[in-house]
């Protein structure tokens, strides 16, 4: 098991130089000069040249490449032209918001995801099953953003519920012990913080979690459908276990094994859709300043937060492969 | 047993093995002054009352007025600290600020600035002549930064300064410049920062700003928001309101949405589409003219467009005032000159070629204009002039009805400038961002050597004069009537067609008092409460 773990581990590197030649390619090529941008509309030619230099910007492309990695293989990721910050302290002030973002659309979608998939399928072709397959197809097809408009202008603007942007109201912020802002206010027994926090959480969480909700359901469904027309399910009814032990001992569990890749893949694609949820809902976390780095041409930020996102992936996939093991003994890796 | 533990086991393993690794981590991210500053805020925030939000679309570059070159810095900077001078309120006319007076000497080279006494920056060290000099020392050659956006426009032809005494400075210049008192006005560059913090800090105060204004400095949460609190040794009547907080609200409708909801108390950055949602929710608009101009140009190095007679011709056939309602409506003021309404030289008598569509088609065929225009257009929208596509095809109308056509070639704005760099148009658009509400900063422009400036390619010896003699001549009624004078020979020359003046478009809850939004895109949180 340790070895896989460490062979696994060692095709992250393959993968991290994949994908760090992509976006390092694709910000060079298709952004605009960050020396504009940054030195403002008195810079002189002479001074965007200078600029250039002291970003080692006027070198070869792949010069400029091997110098990054470099850094990286030391642990720095560079400084943001702009805040002038190191790339890594710059991300991981952002990154517990994303987190805490994340993990709540992760629960609400799969709990809502897998109870909606396991109810269709025992009641398939009811109108419970067509409702939830809808709102599935619904869920998999609108974008996040014009989603979380549409929760922002209803539950927000028509009837005032819920807040529309942000973590928290400013002054009710907790001190900063772990970042996250439910666990802080909790730890201080502050509760009107702690109900700010989750009042903020829940249009962001839900926006996010609609599309891996729809496709948790979906995949909940079929698992399930087939693992009901087993052999075994025939026999378990037939010896007269109770019905809801059935479905929950002998069809879920057995189903699980998909359904986990499923949600393993969407912890990580969550974070893509941080992008545009955490944009929309004024969200202070990486997605939103990944957006504004790439508007600025903020090559350092954009590539940190695009080797951290395919790192965060790839572990997910290596903790889905290992959950596997633990559900199905029949799994073993060597 | 062993499945059903599995069961609950299986989502729950995946997210608490990212909660261990974030969690370590956040825990770095801010410094302990401000989670004490924090705690001093709590207790304000149960009373619910003392503060004011303000709804900006996105995070400020850094607070230190020296390395950045954004509005939204801006805004926040302005309540921070303070220069030597100051804009009135409504205009960019220029008042005393941390300067009580100054001389400025014959040849016009030494401003002797009498500095306020009693003055303190926040950190309670006190103001003087000696920080003055800090100050315009670290954006003077060999200490200036490469990365300091405004050292060199604002301090420019600055040769050294001198402390006369501890309340005196003396700003020695190359060159006469009378716009050098107007940049010593703008929030860019020019506002004092206290020289302890300065060299605590490594000389960039972008995080941990200490000046002498009316707010001082709590903190600023990444992505999230900045909070200020009152400064109550403030050397004018302190600020009403206790604490500011800006918040960074990217998207239109969210932000607007959070003015309804109470969430933040005035928000800035609206376009079009927010207006009717701001009203219906009984929130109020402010609408100032902006400092910007958005003008179309002729290539003058090209034929025929070197004739005023043709250019004149083209210019009778395009009705900009129709163009300007239909085009921006509200969102912008039509030009009558390159200056806008609110800065010193602009005057009401200047008059533009006027739409004369007979005329122009008759002065056409006179000077036998029988070509095709080559037309090029940013298609970007721009803080001056959000559609200038729009704007293009409404020209290539009105020309077409004059007989006059047109081909219309569009890019983005960074191929756009190459585009206009290398001159191959007989038409272009642009426009002007002012930085110090100067009338030299705009109208130095049309005349300037850099073709990314001066599109219209113009060499004109009796315009350069002009605009030296202003930059040479004390401010007053004599300056602003030679401005003034520009400005009518510039609109003879018929090169450039003034379209129109963006509007800054702001808006905020009826319950906060004396609002305003500043022509430079400031907003100052003095006098304001609710």
């Amino acid at each position: 098991m340790i070895k896989y773990i460490i062979k696994r581990l060692l095709l992250l590197i393959p993968v991290l130089l994949g994908v760090s030649i992509i976006i390092f390619a694709i910000m060079r090529v298709f952004s605009p000069d960050p020396a504009g941008i940054v030195l403002g509309q008195h810079a002189t030619e002479e001074k965007m040249v200078e600029w250039r230099a002291a970003n080692g910007l006027d070198q070869p492309v792949v010069t400029q490449y091997v110098e990054y990695m470099k850094g990286v293989f030391k642990g720095d990721f560079g400084t943001s032209y702009y805040s002038k910050k190191p790339v890594a302290k710059e991300i991981f002030s952002r990154f517990p918001a994303t987190l805490e973002l994340a993990f709540c659309a992760i629960i609400i979608a799969s709990v809502f995801g897998m109870s909606l998939g396991v109810l269709s399928a025992v009641k398939k072709n009811s109108w419970i099953d067509n409702m939830s397959m809808v709102l599935s197809l619904v869920g998999v097809s609108m974008p996040i953003f014009w989603l979380g408009i549409l929760l922002i202008i209803f539950f927000s603007g028509t009837l005032g519920w819920l807040p529309a942007q942000g973590r928290i109201e400013t002054l009710l912020r907790p001190e900063n012990v772990t970042g996250f802002y439910l666990i802080d206010s909790l730890i201080k027994g502050n509760m009107e913080s702690f109900s700010s926090a989750v009042r903020h959480l829940v249009l962001p969480s839900i926006a996010l979690a609609m599309y891996s909700m729809a496709i948790i359901a979906r995949m909940t469904r079929s698992t399930m459908l087939e693992t009901l027309s087993q052999d075994y399910i025939r026999t378990a009814r037939a010896k007269g276990i109770v019905e809801r032990k059935v479905i929950r001992k002998h069809a879920l569990s057995n189903a699980l094994i998909p359904i986990v890749t499923v949600i393993g893949i969407q912890l990580g694609s969550l974070m893509g859709g941080a992008v545009l949820t955490e944009t929309v809902f004024a969200w202070p976390g990486i997605g939103k300043y990944t957006v504004e780095a790439i508007m600025k041409s903020d090559f350092p930020i954009v590539q940190g937060v695009v080797l951290l996102v395919a790192f965060i992936f790839v572990m997910m996939n290596l903790v889905v492969d290992i959950i596997y093991a633990f559900l199905d003994p029949r799994i073993k890796y060597s | 047993m062993k499945k059903k533990l599995a069961l609950v086991v299986a989502p729950l393993l995946a997210l608490t093995m990212l909660v261990g690794c974030g969690g370590n981590k956040a825990t770095t991210q801010k410094g302990d002054s401000t989670n004490q500053a924090q705690s001093a805020d709590t207790a304000t925030a149960q009373t619910g009352s003392d503060v004011l939000v303000f709804g900006q679309g996105s995070e400020p570059r850094g607070l230190d007025p020296a390395f950045v070159d954004d509005g939204e810095s801006s805004k926040v900077i302005v309540n921070i600290y303070e220069g030597l001078l100051a804009y009135a309120k409504d205009s960019t006319e220029l008042e005393p600020c941390l300067a009580e007076s100054w001389e400025v000497s014959e040849d016009g080279l030494s401003y002797t600035f009498k500095l306020r006494e009693g003055v303190k920056f926040h950190d309670g060290t006190d103001f003087n002549a000696e920080a003055v000099k800090i100050n315009i020392d670290r954006q003077l050659p060999p200490l200036r930064q490469e990365d300091m956006p405004y050292a060199s426009f604002v301090f420019a032809d600055v040769k050294d300064v001198e402390v006369v005494d501890t309340y005196s400075v003396k700003i020695n210049l190359t060159k006469k410049n009378t716009a050098f008192l107007a940049n010593l006005a703008m929030s860019l560059a020019a506002p004092i920062v206290s020289p302890a913090a300065l060299e605590a800090s490594g000389g960039n105060v972008n995080e941990s700003p200490v000046g002498t204004g009316p707010y001082k400095f709590v903190e600023w949460n990444p992505s999230e928001d900045i909070v200020l609190t009152r400064n109550d040794e403030y050397w004018r009547e302190p600020a009403k309101t206790k604490n500011i907080v800006f918040k960074f609200i990217p998207d239109n409708s969210a932000r607007i949405v959070a003015l309804k909801n109470g969430d933040v108390d005035m928000i800035d950055g609206i376009d079009s589409t927010g207006v009717a949602q701001i009203e219906a929710d009984g929130n109020k608009l402010y609408n100032v003219a902006g400092m910007n101009i958005n003008y179309m140009a002729y290539n003058t190095t090209r034929a025929p467009f070197d004739n005023v007679a043709v250019r004149t011709a083209l210019t009778k056939a395009i009705n900009v005032p129709e163009l300007v309602k239909a085009l921006y409506g509200d969102y912008a003021e039509l030009a009558t000159s390159i200056l806008p309404s609110f800065m010193p030289g602009f005057s009401e008598e200047i008059k533009q070629i006027a739409y004369d569509a007979e005329a122009a088609k008759s002065e056409l065929a006179a000077a036998g204009f029988n070509q095709p225009i080559k037309m090029i257009v940013y298609n970007n929208p721009r803080p001056y002039n959000a559609r200038n596509k729009a704007l293009a095809e409404s020209i290539q109308s009105y020309w077409s009805k004059v007989g006059v056509e047109v081909v219309i070639e569009d890019y983005d704005w960074t191929t756009y400038k190459d585009k206009v760099i290398a001159g191959d148009y007989d038409v272009c658009f642009y426009g002007w961002i002012g930085d110090n509400g100067d009338p030299d900063n705009f109208l130095n422009l049309l005349c300037d050597q850099n073709a990314a400036m001066n599109v219209a390619r113009l060499n004109d010896e009796t315009l350069k004069e002009m605009i030296t003699e202003g930059t040479s001549t004390e401010k007053g009624p004599e300056r602003d009537a030679l401005y003034t004078k520009a400005e009518q020979y510039i609109a003879e020359l018929g090169v450039w067609v003034p379209i129109s003046h963006a509007n800054s478009l702001s808006a905020y809850s009826p319950a906060v008092q004396n609002y305003s939004y500043h022509p430079t895109g400031n907003i100052f949180f003095r006098e304001m409460y609710k």
